[in-house]
């Protein structure tokens, strides 16, 4: 692969990880740098996007008309100045993200989805005998009907093997990963590929929530929590 | 265009549709995606009571053409594209479209460093004031979670195009937001 497909790759689809791509940015350090700002980029965007589209610019929709307004612009020095806070604000975002747990575990949450991506779409509920097996050695029981759930699948995660499981609904399928073993102080909102993420602490562990496109997934979560018993260690 | 606060479009469904009477839970699942529509409206439009009636008259079809629904986990999706065709038609309508000249030239002009608090307003109004082409994409990617091949399904491009126009929109932005242009293969450039 050639710089040049690898960054229209990285422009154009910022969470994908191809293997390709991944051969090419391991002895390509420009590329692997440019992956890496156009994915904080592609965070803010998502921030943005997310959010309604409030304040609108002047004007700028269907209808509005050419006109001119005098600018006022700042000193040359005070764009220095503001380069260098955000320069320093965005080392220290940066780090503080890289240190968090939370960040780490959504990570590897989306890229075990990604490994999977037949598993949303399952269009067949699954039976009941193939969601007790998928619970089977995590220690949980399960509120929700079989006929949600279309995805049923006991996956080696983080050391262990956890239920991995997608339910269907409203808003699309979710993916919903029971995580026995890994304990958040938390809830922990991500996004990442065009996916929209939530880990939150349930029992003595936690439940990861994923699901295409953007919106708010806490009612899902809260459902989940609702479902899922967690059973003594050892039953 | 209206300018209140409107009904609630579900509700004026049944009333526009004597006769027809909503199924509680196909009332409920339109109602819950109500604010993800409109989300994706509003950027498109990129004006809240343009986006306001494309959203009711998206409903108002959806609703005509529910038997097309067969899934209630497709409904995102299937809301989002009659969203998105019905923003096409308004545009079709709608041709002409004036900009302040002031931003076409900001979207233009050289790189702009983000404010300390303000880089994601910068980049709100960067997305704001993409031309349609490189903003449709970006939305229906980010906003609806669609695949770079169902997004070329629905704008009628190859896929290789819609990789392109996304790279370009991202690399627009990037420049607004005080980065370096990507190189272009297609020598346009990012500004």
């Amino acid at each position: 692969m050639r710089c040049e497909e690898a960054r229209l790759q990285i422009g154009a689809e910022p969470g994908r990880a191809d293997p390709a791509l991944e051969q090419h940015l391991q002895s390509c350090a420009a590329c692997r740098q440019f992956r890496e700002e156009m994915r904080t980029l592609d965070a803010n965007i998502r921030r943005v996007l997310e959010g309604p589209p409030e304040p609108e610019p002047a004007a700028v929709g269907a209808g509005a008309a050419v006109r001119l307004r005098p600018r006022i612009r700042p000193p040359a020095w005070r764009q220095w100045a503001l380069a260098a806070s955000v320069t320093l604000a965005t080392f220290a975002v940066l780090a503080l993200w890289l240190l968090r747990p939370g960040e780490t575990l959504a990570r590897d949450v989306v890229a075990h989805v990604r490994d999977e991506p037949e598993s949303w779409l399952a269009a067949q509920h699954v039976d009941a005998a193939s969601i007790d097996a998928a619970l089977r050695g995590a220690g949980v029981e399960l509120k929700v009907t079989s006929d949600k759930i279309t995805y049923a699948q006991s996956c080696w995660f983080r050391g262990h093997y956890v239920p991995h499981l997608v339910v269907q609904t409203a808003r699309g399928p979710v993916t919903v990963l029971i995580l026995r073993h890994e304990a958040v102080s938390r809830r922990h909102e991500f996004h990442e590929g065009g996916m929209t993420g939530v880990i939150v602490p349930d029992g003595t562990g936690s439940l990861a929530l994923l699901a295409r496109g953007a919106g708010n997934i806490d009612d899902i979560a809260r459902q989940m929590q609702q479902d899922v018993r967690w059973l003594p260690q050892g039953t | 265009m209206r300018n209140s606060q409107p009904e609630s479009p579900v509700s004026s469904i049944s009333t526009q549709l004597p006769g027809a009477h909503a199924p509680a839970q196909l009332t409920q699942l339109f109602e819950s995606l109500r604010p993800d529509l409109l989300r994706f409206a509003h950027w498109l439009a990129r004006d809240r009571a343009l986006a306001e009636d494309i959203v009711q008259e998206s409903l108002l079809r959806a609703w005509r053409s529910r038997d097309a629904l067969k899934e209630p986990g497709a409904a995102r999706a299937w809301l989002l594209t009659i969203v998105r065709r019905e923003h096409a038609r308004l545009y079709e309508r709608k041709r002409l479209e004036l900009v302040p000249l002031e931003d076409v030239l900001e979207t233009q002009a050289s790189p702009r460093l983000a404010e300390p608090d303000g880089d994601l307003f910068t980049l709100h109004h960067a997305i704001m004031r993409l031309p349609l082409e490189y903003r449709e994409p970006l939305v229906l990617q980010v906003v609806g979670g669609f695949s770079t091949e169902e997004i070329a399904r629905e704008l009628a491009l190859t896929p290789t195009a819609v990789l392109t126009r996304l790279f370009r929109a991202r690399n627009k932005l990037r420049v607004i937001c005080g980065m370096a242009a990507a190189p272009d293969s297609d020598g346009e450039g990012a500004a």
